[in-house]
């Protein structure tokens, strides 16, 4: 894995000798006649280059790699920040499944992905194909399917919840129009994760349409064409050429959105609050209540190992895929 | 390449079209009208029907009697700081993992690299912690400074784009005598706009918009940002929907602002990130 993510993504770095001593050439040739120099001469490339790194080294040290550790030390803590904190081993994991219903808050975190992915994915595909045909206008409505995306979630879930407002609430309203009968959405058992969901594609939907719109216009028209003359119809080419060549892009939009979706807080948190009952109950949510409203760092530490491992499941699959397309790109 | 086909299926493609257009707008234009109606006019009225008049008490309102004035001077004061603080250390670091050499720099980089896989949720505790044993809770610090000295992400945005500028022009102006710090000042950043211009924007959007963060450090009212604000009242007791949604155009105006100003450079940038990830 290493190799490949140098390979991706290293690969484009000066090329190694030259005047300075590349990182490998200053252990690797000892006896090059000057048996002294090296050392001397990385430590003064150090020195120079020291001040450069030292913020980011501090800041990813203490804010990015202190905490991993820390999250699996406090995980195996029983402390509510005024006692002193007590080892219990893994006893938390036990006590989240147990008592504190996080299996429970892992379905309802999988529900709401499943319920907002794949449409959010199909929609923004098909959004990207009837964007990228070479009529007038077409720059006009990619700006405003996009305008959603930069804007506050916290903001937005407030008007949502105006929307849904089962008295003075806009989808109300425009239900009505259509006769259908007024409905409690946020506060019924059935519609508050479809409508979360709704929220969710209606925010990224046009940002993930950017990634699909890059993909199809890096698709060469020729091979198209090609299939055409072939005989191939729309659809067929769609299916047949597009949807294949499109597949990284694919593959791409699903793992950051799957990856985003399971650490989702702000519209959850002020739209449902988790309910009605626990049916909204996302996992990140529980984190939350766990350790600043219940003041248990141990057990929310624990969920937040649990949601750590499955986000890096989704964060694998998208290594694994780096490094089928180097070897692609390589063959 | 594809065929244009008759009238009929054209004017039902830019239906589709203008239908989900207004679908992404209609809910910015309904809290607009909302912001400008008085709170009976709110509640008596569809929310599409305009406001009347030019209703500007809302916004006083909002400001004065809700503590929206302090929450935005605070957003603004701690997303600057966020924002000039990502950007200079990240512009920092980039320029040392792209055009310096020291030695063991490509391990440091791949470690910095693999930290892209933390997910933000998973660090909020421990960061919590380590705020507290500081006794840096509930002060501007706390809100910044774990997102102010140097993001991986844009670190790696901002290498990508300087190991594009040719080695022989950093080379030209070395010789001519410019330090390292020079070289990146004169030659470096004038060359790499188009990357910084992201990168400002990314850390600004990010710190504007950030809630559980700012909601886990900060317990007095005279520290909180908007979101706070917003959800503050928001949960509040029996909806003030009149301040409610003008405290959400309040957050959201100045994106939107920034959004019209620079949206060619934010639909680049996105698909910019979508090739190096």
């Amino acid at each position: 894995m290493d190799h490949v993510l140098t390979k991706a993504s290293l690969g484009k770095g000066p090329p190694p000798g030259g005047d300075g001593p590349g990182q490998g050439a200053y252990t690797a040739c000892p006896g090059a006649g000057h048996r002294s120099s090296p050392f001397r001469r990385g430590l003064l490339a150090w020195v120079r280059a020291f001040p450069f790194l030292a913020p980011s080294l501090f800041g990813v040290s203490v804010f990015l790699l202190l905490p991993v550790i820390l999250i699996f030390v406090l995980s195996l803590l029983q402390w509510n920040l005024l006692s002193p904190p007590k080892f219990v081993g893994f006893q938390n994991f036990a006590t989240i499944f147990e008592q504190d219903g996080a299996g429970h808050s892992l379905l309802v975190t999988a529900y709401y992905v499943l319920l907002a992915i794949p449409l959010q994915t199909v929609l923004s595909l098909g959004m990207a194909v009837m964007l990228n045909r070479k009529l007038p206008g077409m720059g006009v409505y990619r700006v405003l399917f996009v305008v959603p995306f930069m804007a506050t979630p916290v903001a937005l879930a407030v008007v949502w919840n105006w929307i849904f407002d089962p008295k003075f609430g806009f989808a109300n309203q425009l239900i009505g129009y259509f006769g259908i009968p007024a409905q409690n959405w946020l506060g019924s058992y059935k519609l508050a994760m479809p409508v979360l969901a709704a929220v969710q594609i209606w925010q990224w939907v046009g940002y993930n349409m950017l990634f699909f719109l890059a993909g199809l216009q890096g698709i060469p028209p020729e091979l198209l064409e090609s299939a055409a003359i072939d005989g191939a119809g729309q659809w067929q080419r769609f299916r047949r050429v597009t949807v294949p060549l499109l597949r990284p892009t694919m593959l791409f939009v699903l793992v950051t959105t799957v990856i985003g979706s399971f650490q989702v807080f702000d519209t959850v948190y002020v739209l449902t609050d988790g309910g009605p009952g626990t049916s909204t109950q996302v996992l990140n949510l529980s984190i939350y209540q766990t350790a600043f409203t219940d003041f248990r760092i141990g057990e929310a530490s624990a969920m937040s190992v649990v949601l750590f491992v499955v986000v890096l499941i989704f964060t694998f699959i998208q290594f694994t895929y780096f490094r089928r397309r180097t070897v692609y790109e390589y063959v | 390449m594809l065929s244009v086909a008759r009238p009929l299926k054209l004017a039902i493609f830019y239906g589709v079209l203008t239908l989900a257009a207004a679908a992404f707008i209609l809910p910015y234009v309904l809290t607009a009208f909302a912001s400008l109606k008085p709170i009976d006019e709110i509640f008596s009225q569809p929310a599409w029907r305009l406001p009347s008049s030019l209703y500007l008490h809302n916004y006083a309102n909002a400001l004065n009697n809700y503590g929206f004035l302090k929450a935005l001077e605070n957003t603004i004061l701690v997303t600057c700081a966020l924002t000039v603080g990502q950007v200079t250390f990240g512009i920092l670091a980039a320029y040392a993992f792209a055009r310096m050499r020291f030695p063991g720099r490509d391990g440091l980089f791949w470690v910095y690299l693999l930290t892209l896989m933390i997910p933000n949720a998973v660090t909020l505790i421990p960061l919590f912690t380590i705020m507290r044993y500081a006794h840096l809770l509930n002060t501007y610090w706390a809100i910044f400074l774990p997102y102010a000295l140097g993001v991986p992400y844009s670190i790696f945005l901002m290498r990508q784009f300087f190991l594009s500028i040719p080695q022989q022009l950093l080379d030209a102006a070395r010789i001519d005598g410019c330090s390292e710090l020079g070289v990146l000042r004169r030659v470096m950043l004038p060359l790499s706009r188009p990357v910084i211009v992201t990168a400002t924007l990314i850390a600004f959007v990010f710190g504007w918009n950030n809630f559980l963060w700012p909601l886990i450090v900060t317990n007095s009212t005279n520290k909180y940002v908007l979101t706070i604000a917003i959800a503050e009242v928001a949960g509040g007791y029996g909806t003030r929907w009149d301040v409610v949604l003008t405290g959400g155009m309040i957050a959201l105006i100045p994106l939107l602002i920034l959004f019209a100003v620079f949206q060619r450079q934010i639909i680049r940038s996105v698909q910019l990130t979508g090739s190096v990830k």
